[in-house]
């Protein structure tokens, strides 16, 4: 049977890790993913968890040791802002090698020690698949379901699910638990992804000419990666779906989640916890006959680009919300990702970015009425400017 | 408890190398590899990260070749804790690693996996300098030596700095088998494999491994040099069991340093007062290894 506790976000992410029954787990701390691998900790110390748990001398370390497990059994790490930067160079061979691993990110700033984005905005080439959460319920939700979608043979890779620092790290709410039971139905046992072993030694030298050698075809690594994370569109969506059915939650439809979106003349784009914040401002809106809704986006890798046509459909304005900065790139980086997913749409959406929340500057549910109110009179046709303006 | 010479002649006939590789001519590198595969045999996967490795890494047994120069000492624990979590201890994790890989950008790692004293067995062959991206210095090259980055002219003798001591270093972790090898003594080098196969924990293996490319000698000489610098003490031979030292090939009286040195074409420049320099410090370390010898390593 599941059960409730009122848990912080850093132990719902240790919980989707126990319960997804993870075999290896490499430690570092940093604020303020630090309890993550504390909570961890204690589960394998009292016996709910059986896995190696190797207390790293850094983060690079912590992704390298995870990524050459993920070989052999289902591997988990976590980590927040620098420590992410640091583990930069081993995500890269992390998806070279196509290896399955999941890992947690409680955003910190790359310039601070509060949330933003920056941290896996850095990381966003480097082929992993990322997975944005509001709140802790979801945390736990979603760890449980990277699993799936990182092993599934159509994707193969590996993926991070995240959450904002502070926010949900360290704010407590009601969390439901599923039952282990109910997980294990849900999450079959790993498959070693690639041939390892001395016995599949002909298998194991072919991977690896396959994946250096310069004569094979050079592009084809980068080829069948961005293959495989178009894959995961559809597989995210049929395992969102599958949850559903399983635990009775899902997250939109797990690309993204339209929230109050009918009969509505533009919308908000928000992810992590400034989406969770933006229900509350659409909500007021709409009690006011303001025709707006909001579109959190759950997915940012793959990127939800047909969704975003789709609602071009019925939004005349959208207005995107950046915890990001795109040095030098006028707008952010989803307001640029949304603005690509536009273009191709015949009658292209008015378009406004807003960057907010950088270095955990708080963003109010006041603050987001007026980027709405701002955002509708531009789908009304009037002029707005700053098209791009600091919130 | 110590390792035992291997006789040559009575070696298995089976090779997990094939015949030919990419490496240069006279590269010692090619000899460890061959060693470590021989002694190793079917029951290996092989770490390998950047240095000549690929060159000489025509090894049959399966790899993972790590873009990570750093993260020998992380990639070898996943690993390690993995195969152990799957029941298959029969696998062993080799990693056979350059000195940069190991002394350098990968101390880190090194020094963090023996602390936890991780089931690997960590081979670098040392042959002085970043030798596959054109014979950089590393801190394993021997002072005054001349590297591409530490060029002789008006302003600059070549490497400023003596030696690091890597394998006292790795040593002082506490890890169950350290050692120091060379390509001119298989019997002792392959003994020390041999030996270090069936240990549980952290082992370590120096391995000398002349490049006749960067330290500029002819080819032929790879081992003739190898053997030169065990003879002269500037390689010594030892090990530590459990922290319990031990020489194992004593010469009765060491040669000078200076017909070694100078039969490499990187101490073409050397004067004789660097030449009594390093002599007085290969001195000093012999003695104190011959004190410390049958002994704690610390």
């Amino acid at each position: 049977m599941a059960k409730f506790e009122v848990m912080v976000g850093n132990k719902a992410v240790a919980y989707a890790a126990k319960l997804a029954r993870v075999r290896y787990v490499s430690a570092f701390p940093i604020t303020p993913q630090t309890t993550i691998v504390q909570y961890i900790a204690d589960m394998i110390a009292s016996g709910e968890i059986d896995a190696d748990y190797v207390t790293m001398e850094g983060e690079l370390s912590c992704q390298s040791s995870a990524m050459t497990a993920a070989t052999t059994v289902r591997s988990f790490t976590a980590t927040s802002g620098p420590g992410l930067l640091y583990m930069h160079h081993p995500m890269h061979m992390t998806t070279w090698a196509r290896l399955p691993l999941v890992m947690a990110v409680v955003h910190r700033s790359t310039k601070g020690m509060q949330p933003d984005q920056m941290d896996t905005m850095s990381q966003r080439d480097t082929g992993w698949l990322m997975w944005e959460c509001q709140n802790s319920q979801e945390l736990l939700d979603t760890g449980i379901m990277s699993f799936k979608i990182a092993e599934d043979p159509r994707v193969r890779l590996p993926m991070i699910f995240m959450g904002d620092g502070y926010i949900l790290s360290y704010t407590s709410e009601p969390v439901e638990i599923p039952a282990q039971e109910e997980v294990d139905a849900f999450l079959p046992p790993y498959r070693r992804p690639i041939p390892m072993f001395p016995e599949e030694k002909e298998e194991a030298m072919k991977l690896m000419m396959e994946m250096w050698s310069p004569y094979v075809d050079p592009q084809k690594v980068w080829r069948d990666q961005q293959q495989a994370a178009m894959n995961a569109k559809e597989v995210i969506k049929e395992v969102n779906h599958e949850f559903e059915k399983e635990f009775g939650r899902s997250y939109g439809n797990g690309l993204i989640e339209e929230y109050g979106c009918e009969d509505v003349d533009a919308v908000l784009v928000a992810m992590g916890t400034i989406a969770s914040t933006a229900k509350t401002a659409v909500d007021q809106l709409q009690r006011d006959g303001k025709r707006i809704g909001l579109v959190a986006i759950k997915s940012f890798k793959p990127f939800p680009e047909e969704e975003f046509q789709r609602i071009a459909g019925y939004a005349k304005a959208m207005g995107v919300i950046d915890r990001n900065v795109s040095t030098g790139t006028r707008g952010g980086i989803t307001f640029t990702e949304v603005r690509h997913a536009l273009y191709d749409v015949d009658e292209r959406p008015a378009t406004l970015c807003f960057h907010a929340g950088m270095r955990g500057k708080e963003v109010r549910v006041e603050d987001l009425k007026r980027m709405a109110e701002k955002t509708l009179k531009a789908a009304y046709g009037e002029k707005v400017s700053p098209q791009v303006e600091w919130a | 408890m110590m390792s035992k010479p291997v006789t040559l002649t009575r070696l298995d006939e089976k090779e997990f190398i094939t015949p030919a590789n990419s490496a240069c001519q006279g590269c010692a590198g090619s000899i460890v590899a061959r060693m470590v595969s021989k002694v190793m045999g079917e029951s290996m996967v092989r770490q390998e990260v950047a240095c000549c490795g690929p060159a000489f890494g025509n090894i049959t047994q399966p790899a993972f070749y790590g873009e990570i120069f750093e993260g020998a000492g992380a990639m070898m624990t996943g690993f390690a804790r993995a195969f152990n979590r799957v029941g298959r201890d029969d696998i062993r994790v080799v990693g056979i690693i350059g000195d940069g890989g190991t002394i350098d950008i990968g101390f880190q790692g090194l020094s963090a996996a023996a602390e936890r004293n991780e089931d690997m067995l960590w081979i670098c062959y040392d042959n002085e300098a970043y030798m596959n991206t054109g014979g950089q210095r590393s801190s394993a090259t021997t002072k005054y030596a001349a590297t591409t980055t530490t060029p002789i002219g008006e302003y600059s003798r070549g490497k400023k700095e003596p030696r690091k001591p890597l394998t006292i270093l790795v040593g002082a972790h506490r890890v169950p088998y350290v050692a120091t090898a060379s390509v001119a003594y298989p019997e002792d080098c392959m003994g020390k494999l041999e030996y270090a196969k069936d240990v549980k924990g952290f082992r370590f293996i120096q391995v000398s491994a002349p490049c006749p490319t960067g330290w500029r000698f002819d080819p032929r000489y790879s081992v003739k040099v190898a053997k030169e610098m065990v003879l002269s003490g500037l390689w010594p031979l030892y090990e530590a069991v459990e922290g319990s030292l031990r020489i194992t090939y004593k010469p009765k009286e060491l040669k000078p340093v200076k017909e070694v040195l100078k039969s490499q074409g990187r101490f073409r420049h050397i004067t004789d007062d660097e030449v009594d320099e390093i002599q007085e410090e290969v001195n000093t370390f012999w003695v104190r290894l011959l004190e410390k010898d049958g002994g704690p390593l610390f």
